[in-house]
C-alpha cells in the first residue's frame, strides 16, 4: 500500500519551544517525526491516527506518525514542521520551513527515526580530525 | 527590562527578577521566548576536543590551529550571533581568506538584497503598529514563528493613528497552503492556495486591481481581495519563506505587485527573518548569492558561530558540512556540536553577554547581560581565534 503526496514543511511554536530547552528529548522527537495526512489519503493508507508511516523522498527517508489534519480537504497535500526529519527528505535546494518535498508514504511497523540516527546518516560520511 | 534573543523581533519589554545569580521570576515572555529562557540551565555545551573535555583555552587554541591549518575554511552560520561577534567573523574571513555565509535559504537572502538595496519599499515595526490597517501574512505564520507579532504591532496595538484597532481599524489577511494559526485569527480572510501558486496567484491581484476577471482561484474572493487592498492607506505585506520559495526567480512579479500597489494606497514590506540576529548579517555582509550548499561542499574545515546547521539543512548540505572537521561555538549541546571535532560554549547573547542586533526590520536593538557567567560571549572567543591564527 503506498500513496504519493506533496509535503509542505511549517513552523510550530510548540516544537520551536522544545528545541530551544534541548534538541534530545522525546518531547522535541514527538513534536517533529509526524506527518499530517487529509483524511482521505490516512484512509487509502489503511492508517489510524497514532500509527507509523514510512516516508520516502528521493533524498531519503523517515519513520514518523501519521495524523490526520484539522485543516480543510487537502487529499494529496501533507504537512510536516520544519526539523532534522523533513531535512532528511528535503533536496538541496528547500528552504526552511514552506519547502515542498515529493513523497511516497507506506505504512510501517519499523520504530520512529531517533535523533541520533538522523546524526549517523549524516555522519556516514563524514571524516573527523 | 531585559531583550528575549528567542527570535528576530527582539522584544524588550521582558521583566524578570534575578535572585541569587538566577532568574527567579519571568513576565512578557511567549512560548519560544520562555523554551529560550528555560534553555539557561539545559543542555550547555562544555568545552571539547575530539569527543575529550578539555580547558576553555586549549579548545580556543585548538580551533585557532585548524583554521591556520585549513586551506579552503567555511565561517557560517552567524544568525543567532551579535552584530559584534559577525563583525568579528569577518575580520576572521578576511584574515584567512574564508568564505563566510549563514545558513537562511538564499530565497531569502533575495528578498533582503531587494529591501536593503530600496528596490522593495519597507518600513518598521513601530511604523506597522502606528499607520497599519491592512496586514497580509503571505505564507508566513507569525502566531507560531513570531509569536508577539500580532499583539505588539500587527493587528491588536493601538497606534499613533490606529487607535481602534483589530476592533474596527486594522483588517488581518492570510494566504497560506494550510491553515495555519495565524490564517485562523484571520477568519473572514483566509486565501488559501495550492503549493507554487504564489505567482498565480499575484496574477490574479494584479488583474483584479486592473479591474479585469482573475483567471485563477474564486473570482469572487479574489475580487474582494482586491477590494481590500485597494481601499487600503496603509498596507504591509509579511512574506514567509514559503512565498518565497514558490516564487524562487520570479520575486520581480512581487516587485511587480507592490509597484502596482502603490499606484494606488502606501505600500510596504516587512521581512519575517527567523533568528534574532539573521537581518544584522545581511546588512553587514551584503553578498547575496553566498550560497551555503557550494560553500560547504568546498570547505575542509568549518567554524559554525550561532547556528545547528546539521539539524537545519538539508541531507545533503548537512552531510557536506560532517565531512570536515567542525569547530562549533555554542552556548547548548546540538546536533552539530555532537558532531564536531572541538566545541568551544559561549555565553548566551542577551542573557548573559550584551551586544547589538537588528530587528527583522533592520531596527538596532542593544542588550546588556542580565546574569553573571564565567563563559566568554562568542565576541570575545572570536577575537581570541582572531589573535591566533
Amino acid at each position: 500500500m503506498e500513496t504519493a503526496v506533496t509535503i509542505v514543511t511549517f513552523r510550530d511554536i510548540f516544537q520551536d519551544e522544545a528545541a530551544k530547552k534541548s534538541k534530545f528529548t522525546d518531547e522535541f522527537r514527538d513534536l517533529c517525526a509526524r506527518i499530517l495526512l487529509d483524511k482521505q489519503d490516512m484512509a487509502s493508507l489503511g492508517l489510524k491516527d497514532g500509527q507509523k508511516v514510512r516516508v520516502q523522498s528521493e533524498v531519503g527517508s523517515v519513520i514518523v506518525i501519521a495524523k490526520t489534519s484539522d485543516d480543510d480537504p487537502h487529499p494529496g497535500l501533507a504537512f510536516m514542521t520544519f526539523s532534522p526529519w523533513s531535512n532528511q527528505l528535503a533536496g538541496e535546494d528547500a528552504c526552511m520551513s514552506g519547502a515542498r518535498i515529493a513523497a511516497k508514504l507506506s505504512p510501517s511497523d519499523e520504530s520512529v527515526t531517533q535523533i541520533s540516527e538522523l546524526l549517523q546518516r549524516m555522519r556516514a560520511q563524514g571524516i573527523s580530525t | 527590562m531585559a531583550i528575549c534573543t528567542g527570535c528576530s523581533l527582539l522584544c524588550e519589554d521582558i521583566e524578570l527578577t534575578v535572585k541569587d545569580g538566577d532568574i527567579s521570576h519571568v513576565r512578557n515572555l511567549c512560548r519560544k521566548g520562555h523554551g529560550h529562557y528555560q534553555a539557561l540551565l539545559t543542555e550547555r555545551a562544555r568545552p571539547m576536543i575530539d569527543g575529550k573535555e578539555v580547558a576553555l583555552d586549549q579548545a580556543i587554541a585548538k580551533a585557532a590551529e585548524v583554521l591556520h591549518s585549513s586551506k579552503a575554511p567555511l565561517l557560517c552560520g552567524w544568525s543567532n550571533a551579535t552584530l559584534e561577534a559577525q563583525t568579528a567573523g569577518m575580520s576572521i574571513a578576511k584574515k584567512l581568506g574564508a568564505s563566510i555565509c549563514d545558513t537562511s535559504p538564499p530565497c531569502l537572502g533575495a528578498l533582503m538584497e531587494r529591501i536593503i538595496s530600496g528596490r522593495i519599499p519597507t518600513c518598521t515595526l513601530d511604523d506597522v503598529r502606528n499607520f497599519a490597517d491592512v496586514s497580509v501574512f503571505w505564507g508566513s505564520d507569525p502566531s507560531n514563528s513570531h509569536p508577539r507579532h500580532l499583539s505588539r504591532f500587527s493587528y491588536y496595538p493601538r497606534g499613533e493613528k490606529r487607535q481602534k484597532s483589530y476592533e474596527e481599524e486594522r483588517t488581518c489577511i492570510a494566504v497560506d497552503v494550510r491553515k495555519s494559526a495565524t490564517a485562523t485569527l484571520c477568519s473572514n480572510y483566509y486565501f488559501r492556495m495550492q503549493p507554487g501558486g504564489d505567482g498565480e496567484f499575484i496574477e490574479s491581484i494584479l488583474a483584479t486591481l486592473d479591474g479585469r476577471i482573475p483567471k485563477f482561484g474564486d473570482k469572487k474572493r479574489m475580487i474582494e481581495l482586491g477590494t481590500i487592498l485597494r481601499k487600503a492607506e496603509y498596507g504591509v505585506i509579511f512574506p514567509g519563506i514559503g512565498m518565497l520559495y514558490s516564487l524562487q526567480n520570479r520575486l520581480e512579479l512581487f516587485e511587480t505587485l507592490l509597484a502596482k500597489l502603490n499606484e494606488i494606497a502606501t505600500f510596504k514590506v516587512v521581512p519575517m527573518v527567523e533568528r534574532f540576529n539573521s537581518r544584522g548579517f545581511y546588512q553587514l555582509l551584503h553578498a547575496p548569492g553566498n550560497s551555503l550548499a557550494a560553500a560547504a561542499k568546498g570547505c575542509d574545515a568549518a567554524l559554525v558561530v550561532g547556528s545547528d546547521p546539521l539539524a537545519e539543512l538539508p541531507l545533503a548540505t548537512a552531510r557536506a558540512l560532517a565531512r570536515v572537521p567542525l569547530i562549533v561555538i555554542d552556548p547548548h549541546r546540538s546536533l552539530t556540536v555532537d558532531a564536531a571535532s572541538v566545541v568551544i560554549p559561549s555565553a548566551i547573547s542577551g542573557m548573559e553577554a550584551g551586544g547589538t542586533a537588528l530587528r527583522t526590520d533592520g531596527v538596532k536593538i542593544s542588550f546588556e547581560p542580565i546574569i553573571e557567567s564565567d563563559l566568554p560571549s562568542d565576541e570575545q572567543i572570536l577575537a581570541k581565534i582572531l589573535e591566533a591564527i
